[in-house]
């Protein structure tokens, strides 16, 4: 039976009024008081990161709709005084804020992101994010053949390191700010935060960095929280209903892969040819260039292609669903490779992401109606060749093989056709990498006098493992338990001057044979090994370790045990500082 | 740990707070911008979609196309643009495309009606009669916008021409009876359903619905000769001529009504089974009808050139035999010859099966020679006609 409730006694209440403040106090420190550890606040900070790089891609996309209805007009047909007037004007105009105003803007703006990160301890200047967007923003919206993509990552990473600078973070912090703030970026613009991380990871950091990836997911996925809040959740295309039937087929997709490789080399090449070249005329012509190449694309567009200007996304919307001939999607690829190098190469700010899907798109879908002209039996649409295509042009263009599966599958939703796109992509990205063997942002990097690393250089690199150093274990190992007598005596016929000793119950440790001759003088070779070696254990290492990691304890001891993961007792082999050095001095040679 | 600076830590509290106030006067701000702007292009989408509307009645689905892609490129959402895209898309044969939208705007509202038929008109140009029928019961049971009795009526009257056009008769049938419930009070929903009927085989469904069509319109002529000729169709011939007469008084100029009022007349004037006639009457018209079948056959062998036996069974012409018991215009000729002896005992008693088995060869006559001689007129024709119903209630 319960008990009526009795009146506190003043003591009592008192101390749990106590209780209670000291909680609420340790709570509200622990909350919002100094104690917040950076790591901690640094999470924190990449959602606020996230939330307004998403509010600047809302912007950058709102200025570049307006420009495009200020200066194509709003009808489908512009007349031939927009489409080739408004491109070559406004490329002076922007020509002439790049060479005054904003001179860090040409380009995509990976690079300089990248720059960011390894030169310039994650400085880049607001200036650079004003620029972007107001240049990209007009050039975009004026019919240059440019996406809004890179600049948008260029656009986040600048807010973040502006934001990171003004709060007084840490030099290591505001280094990596720039690529929190470009997958922000990103996934606003493109509307995939899985693709838009991977693409950070891949190509801004050039390495997988477990720190960062938390920040960086946060950074993607509050921006598109932002973007689709104010821009609808609408993917970017309109998927047609794709499947994967017949393992025949996987023939015609690497046929794709082949196809796209070769389209991705050629506009790989015609930019790391035309760039320098363009960039090298006297300053004067600098103004010129853009409006030149704006005049140029305008003619394409006014003689039956204004698909290749702009981003282009409503096209590629079109040609996943057969809306175009296979060689008018040939004609189109061609002429968006040519428009894009003009745009680009005449420093043109914007990005390459989306002229790479359209290319891939429409190469993609007129390679599939080849195909389907030869082998009316496939079954798949030309607008899955499509998707599949904008993929592959992804991954051998771009270098970024990961980023390009996810983008596919993120973009339709289905995975389906995961294998398609793996091994077109795959096809693509190798067959790109043996006929351009540098990547395309690393080329432009190249070009502007920096190396950065990348990660397709990390993965090709071969990394010097303990084993490759390693020497077969020793013939005689010691015992802890046993006399130095007893050691003294199996080692005076041996010539190794160290000798490992197996501790019990686990463990090594190393003797000199000075030691055990002078113990044998002091008339202590009864003692047992283990009371007369130093309490601290030598360090051991495992065979698979990198050599790095023996280079760390080379120094404590002559000789290092290299030991079995399973059992540390077992002795796989031994290390040396000799070596270790002789390997890295070999590999060097070799190099 | 490389702390950010000390004076980080001291601020944190109130740096988070500026944070959360910058991203709120940013949302605002953002939010009024993408208003404006989405109002302005609301405007311009409503212009483009306009145009596309004007160019689609016009006939002109491909300007049509280029008008509301860019309505849809200004106005992505609006649902009322995406269906008229996808309705032109439809028109102009780009059918997966048209599907990517309607699939789209299926999934954000699938119980809407106009979706579903747009859905299912373009399953019905992809002859994909299961999904066809999935989307047109989709919006006839789904949610119409206005009128949705009308609509629905509407769609399921679509439903069935394309099942009828499709050949799928019984599902057509079966959808007949379901509208047959919901029609309104007036004749010309039953003449079309009637029409439905009939064009599924269902004459007696069919001759139901011109009835009641006729309940609500006596004046309606096509009315009348539905039910004329669903009851001449079905043998019905003295209700046929009941309807024709009808029909031909609001519709005098009806050359079809008038054939078939006479063939009905001539039926009704020539058939020896005809109930309620006498013992006499009935052995006159089936002697009638037998010499007519005779003259029938002679004429049709003359026409085709073909050499009939004389009584004896042997042909004029040499080679050619005949068995009396094949269906071949001389077989038929030699068993009208020997059955040609017993019309005199067609009055005994004592040949009770006689009648039947002389209006069998009139039958067997008149069927062989529209075989070989083409359709026949006048009595001939009533002769095929009761031979046809007699086969039919055989069956």
């Amino acid at each position: 039976m319960s008990q009526p409730p009795q009146p506190l006694s003043t003591e009592t209440a008192t101390n749990r009024i106590r209780l209670t403040e000291v909680l609420v106090g340790r709570l509200a420190r622990l909350t919002f008081n100094t104690n917040l550890a950076e790591d901690r606040f640094f999470l924190i900070l990449s959602v606020f990161i996230g939330l307004f790089s998403g509010l600047a891609v809302v912007c950058f996309r709102v200025a570049i709709d307006w420009s495009r209805i200020a200066l194509m007009g709003p009808l489908p047909h512009p007349s031939a005084i927009r489409i080739i007037g408004a491109p070559s004007a406004v490329g002076l105009l922007v020509a002439v804020l790049v060479v005054h105003v904003f001179p860090e803007v040409r380009g995509s703006g990976v690079n300089q992101t990248k720059a960011a990160l390894y030169i310039f301890n994650g400085y880049i200047p607001f200036k650079n994010a004003i620029g972007k967007f107001l240049c990209s923003s007009l050039a975009i919206g004026s019919g240059q053949s440019l996406g809004p993509e890179d600049p948008s990552l260029q656009i986040g990473a600048s807010l973040a390191s502006a934001l990171g600078r003004r709060l007084e973070l840490s030099r290591e912090k505001l280094r990596l700010l720039a690529p929190v703030g470009a997958a922000a970026g990103l996934a606003a613009a493109f509307n995939a935060p899985i693709s838009a991380v991977l693409f950070v990871i891949e190509e801004v950091i050039g390495r997988w960095s477990a720190g960062i990836l938390g920040s960086v997911v946060l950074s993607a996925i509050s921006s598109v929280v932002v973007m689709r809040w104010f821009l609808g959740a609408d993917a970017l295309f309109r998927v047609p209903v794709t499947a994967f039937t017949h393992p025949g087929e996987l023939i015609a997709y690497a046929v794709l892969g082949i196809a796209g490789a070769f389209a991705a080399v050629a506009f790989s090449k015609s930019i790391g040819f035309f760039r320098p070249r363009l960039r090298a005329m006297p300053r004067s012509t600098q103004y010129l260039q853009p409006a030149i190449a704006g005049f140029f694309i305008g003619l394409i567009g006014w003689f039956g292609a204004p698909q290749v200007m702009g981003a282009g996304y409503d096209f590629i919307d079109q040609a996943m669903h057969d809306q175009f001939g296979w060689k008018f999607l040939a004609i189109l690829a061609g002429l968006k490779i040519l428009a894009t190098t003009l745009s680009f190469v005449s420093g043109t700010p914007g990005g390459m992401f989306a002229p790479t899907l359209f290319i891939g798109a429409m190469m993609g879908g007129a390679v599939g109606g080849i195909e389907r002209h030869f082998f009316p039996l496939l079954t798949v649409s030309t607008g899955t060749y499509a998707l599949v295509g904008m993929g592959v042009l992804f991954a051998a263009f771009l270098r970024a093989p990961m980023t390009s599966v996810f983008m596919v599958l993120e973009v339709s939703g289905n995975y389906s056709i995961v294998v398609p796109v793996i091994v077109a992509n795959t096809v693509a990205y190798v067959l790109s990498r043996t006929l351009q063997p540098v990547p395309i942002f690393d080329v432009l990097t190249r070009q502007d006098g920096l190396v950065l690393p990348s990660l397709e250089e990390q993965r090709e690199e071969e990394i010097l493992r303990v084993e490759d150093a390693m020497k077969p274990p020793v013939t005689l190992i010691l015992n802890g338990a046993g006399s130095v007598g007893d050691a003294a005596l199996r080692t005076r016929e041996l010539r190794e001057h160290s000798f490992l000793v197996q501790m019990a119950p686990s463990g090594w440790s190393v003797i000199q044979r000075e030691l055990l001759d002078r113990m044998m003088k002091e008339g202590k070779g009864e003692l047992t090994l283990s009371s007369v070696l130093p309490i601290e254990r030598l360090p051991y290492l495992y065979p698979d370790l990198p050599l790095d990691a023996a280079l760390r304890c080379v120094n404590q001891s002559d000789i290092i045990p290299v030991v079995n993961r399973a059992d540390a007792r077992v002795l796989e082999g031994i290390v040396t500082r000799e070596d270790v050095l002789s390997r890295y001095q070999a590999d060097s040679v070799a190099d | 740990m490389n702390l950010p600076a000390p004076t980080l830590a001291r601020r944190t509290p109130l740096v988070l707070a500026a944070l959360v106030a910058t991203t709120i006067v940013g949302f605002a701000l953002v939010s009024r911008l993408v208003t404006r702007l989405k109002a302005n292009e609301k405007q311009i989408a409503f212009h483009a979609f306009e145009a596309g509307m004007a160019a689609y009645k016009g006939n002109d689905p491909d300007r049509a196309l280029d008008d509301f892609r860019a309505a849809l490129s200004y106005d992505r959402d609006n649902p009322t643009y995406q269906l008229s895209l996808a309705r032109a898309l439809r028109d102009t044969g780009r059918l997966d495309e048209a599907e990517a939208y309607l699939v789209h705007l299926w999934e954000g509202s699938p119980q809407d009606s106009t979706i579903n038929l747009a859905l299912a008109r373009l399953a019905a140009r992809r002859h994909s009669v299961d999904d066809a029928l999935r989307y047109y019961h989709s919006a006839i049971y789904g949610l119409w916008p206005a009128d949705p009795d009308r609509n629905r009526r509407q769609t399921r009257f679509e439903l069935i021409d394309f099942l009828l056009q499709q050949k799928a008769f019984a599902q057509a049938q079966a959808e007949l009876i379901g509208l047959t419930e919901v029609l309104p009070p007036e004749a010309a929903a039953h003449l079309e359903v009637a029409a439905r009927f009939r064009q599924a085989g269902d004459l007696r469904a069919a001759l139901g619905q011109y009835e009641l069509a006729l309940r609500f319109d006596q004046k309606n002529s096509a009315g009348w000769k539905g039910a004329g000729d669903a009851a001449f169709q079905l043998g019905h011939y003295s209700s046929a001529t009941k309807y024709l007469r009808k029909a031909i008084e609001l519709s005098p100029e009806d050359d079809t009504a008038h054939q078939q009022l006479a063939t009905a007349q001539l039926v009704l004037k020539t058939d020896p089974f005809l109930r309620r006639i006498s013992d006499a009457e009935r052995n006159r018209r089936l002697v009638s009808a037998f010499r007519l079948a005779g003259d029938r056959l002679i004429a049709c062998a003359a026409q085709t050139k073909i050499d009939l036996p004389d009584v004896s069974g042997r042909s004029s012409r040499p080679g050619s035999s005949a068995t009396v018991t094949g269906n071949t215009l001389p077989d038929l000729w030699l068993r009208w010859n020997a059955a040609h002896g017993s019309l005199r005992k067609l009055s005994s008693a004592s040949n009770a099966d006689m009648p039947d088995t002389l209006m069998d060869l009139v039958s067997q006559i008149e069927q062989q020679t529209v075989q070989q001689c083409g359709q026949p007129t006048g009595a001939d024709l009533a002769l095929l006609l009761i031979a046809r119903d007699r086969d039919g209630v055989d069956q």
